[in-house]
């Protein structure tokens, strides 16, 4: 049993060096579709950073008049966060307030003096209330409606993102089903150079088959040496592909958070932390395709 | 041994191969099927190997009745049968050693057997000598001695040779004959499909004559009466 193991995978790897070229070929194309599949996976990857990006700049600023006592914005917090849909308040006080927007007005001398006449602080303080999903906004903002709230607040800010966050989700949706697309015209290709392959190795072995029929080789034998070398095809091509995206994506990834402006977009740690479910998964799909092929093959040209 | 019962053979849609055929070869017989080329005799051998099924009738081969074999269970009847044709049917990039080894390699048998059985098989073609030339370094005759000493190593109880001489000299062709004779010596029943004329005159062994799928003559010590 462990001999006959061990001759087929013999068999197989001579070859996969008997026809090097095609090999080559069979493999640079298995690559392709799994190249594509990947993209996919990094414009996923991608797409969920930038969506997270954006929604966690959404909040709603509730300033408070400057009379309000600081005790009782504490008290406002305090019922903000027992709501279910809130999940993050943030208190900024009055002159924290006033520190904010001298910093970001200290070229606008016009500004600046206007603020040295006015003796107190103009500002209040001023709550940012974060919600845990963005559908759950206009609860919020209904809840600061209500009376007890509402003579407080001087003024609300909603920074409505959803427009943007609609048409981000609407892009990546097009980019994603466009590269699928990809992927599946060259699953397509990479089955008919796969059947194409397995055909001609078949033709080169026909005096081998030949007389391995005649001096009774099991069909087994026969056959599973085109088997064992599609398992070859799908191993080669996913350390290959994942041998060539480390280094794309160390180059990329600078760019990439450049574009995105943040320090989230980890492609390379999304691929360390899945790395045997992604390349595992990869290497399942190519292997049933090329052994779904090879059946195909053999049972279409390996006639008993 | 082999005992064919109302065997028709029809290729389709309507070539007649052989045509109720009835024959029964005892264990250790020398046995010559001897006929004009396209009556059948090949259609015979492949039907004897399940290369080919018959169309009606019955083939029972060492009490196993093969007549409509289930294509899995082919290898187990090719490693009992010897199997000689009139192309040598060697792997060119194989040494002498190496094709005889293939049978048993693919086949699953072990290293130690191997070992074991494939110098046995050339020392009784008498090729022991030549066992590490290439197919392109031997003569035609050492070729198909290359080939008998191949179909042994399964230890056969059978042989069937199709035409093993018809492309050797006669020097060669005795040569091939005498070493058939010499394996049916140690028990083989062998079958040899010929049209050379001498060689079936000198064997004064049983001929079994086909003409158009029919068997004609079937006589002990027989002669080539065509
Ligand atoms: N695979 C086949 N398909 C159709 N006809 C065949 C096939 N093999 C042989 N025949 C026909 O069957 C007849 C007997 O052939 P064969 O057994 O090869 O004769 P022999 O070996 O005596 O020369 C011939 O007419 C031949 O053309
Ligand atoms: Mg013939």
């Amino acid at each position: 049993m462990i001999v006959s193991v061990s001759r087929i995978v013999r068999f197989a790897l001579q070859d996969f060096f008997r026809n090097f070229w095609l090999s080559v070929a069979t493999v640079s194309v298995l690559m392709l579709t799994l190249v594509s599949v990947n993209l996919l996976v990094v414009m996923n990857v991608l797409g969920k950073v930038a969506l997270s990006t954006v929604e966690s700049r959404v909040d709603v600023s509730v300033h408070f008049g400057p009379e309000v006592e600081e005790s009782r914005i504490q008290t406002v917090k305090v019922a903000l966060l027992s709501l279910p849909e809130v999940r993050d308040v943030e208190y900024v006080s009055a002159s924290r307030a006033l520190e904010q927007f001298s910093e970001t007005h200290s070229e606008d001398h016009d500004i600046i003096e206007a603020l040295g006449e006015v003796e107190s602080n103009p500002f209040g303080g001023t709550l940012i209330v974060k919600a845990r999903n963005l559908e759950d906004y206009p609860k919020i903002l209904s809840a600061l409606d209500e009376p007890v709230y509402a003579n407080l607040i001087e003024e609300k800010n909603f920074d409505d993102r959803r427009v943007m966050i609609e048409r981000l989700e609407a892009i990546a949706y097009r980019v994603e089903v466009f590269v699928l697309a990809i992927s599946a015209i060259f699953g397509l290709i990479t089955l008919l150079i796969v059947l194409n392959t397995i055909r001609v190795s078949i033709y080169t072995h026909r005096e081998e088959i030949g007389i391995m029929r005649l001096v009774g080789a099991s069909d087994g034998f026969i056959r599973g040496p085109f088997y064992v070398e599609a398992v070859f095809w799908g191993l080669l091509a996913v350390i290959l592909t994942a041998a060539l995206l480390y280094p794309a994506l160390a180059v990329s990834q600078p760019f990439l958070r450049a574009f995105f402006g943040t320090e989230a977009v980890d492609v390379i740690g999304f691929y360390n932390a899945n790395f045997l479910q992604v390349f595992g998964l990869q290497f399942l799909l190519v292997t049933l395709m090329s052994l779904l092929t090879t059946k195909l093959a053999t049972a279409k040209y390996l006639k008993v | 041994m082999i005992r064919l019962k109302n065997v028709t053979k029809i290729y389709p849609p309507d070539v007649v191969g052989l045509q109720n055929v009835n024959l029964h070869i005892r264990p250790g017989e020398f046995v010559s099927v001897v006929g004009q080329s396209g009556t059948g005799k090949t259609t015979l051998a492949k039907l004897l190997i399940a290369e080919e099924r018959p169309t009606k009738g019955q083939i029972v081969i060492g009490g196993w009745d093969i007549s409509s074999i289930k294509s899995s269970e082919v290898p187990l009847l090719r490693r009992q049968i010897g199997v000689v044709f009139q192309d040598f049917k060697l792997l060119p990039k194989k040494t002498v050693y190496e094709n005889v080894a293939f049978a048993l390699q693919v086949c699953g048998a072990s290293h130690r057997k191997i070992g074991h059985i494939v110098p046995q098989a050339l020392r009784i073609v008498g090729l022991s000598g030549k066992a590490d030339r290439y197919p392109w370094q031997i003569s035609g005759g050492e070729k198909q001695r290359t080939v008998i000493a191949r179909s042994l190593v399964h230890r056969p109880k059978i042989i069937v040779a199709d035409e093993p001489t018809g492309n050797l000299d006669s020097i060669n062709t005795r040569e091939i004959i005498d070493l058939l004779k010499k394996i049916n010596e140690f028990g083989t029943t062998v079958v040899l499909v010929t049209h050379n004329r001498e060689v079936v005159n000198e064997l004064r062994r049983r001929v079994i004559t086909i003409d158009r799928g029919l068997i004609v003559s079937d006589q002990e010590e027989g002669k080539y009466v065509l």
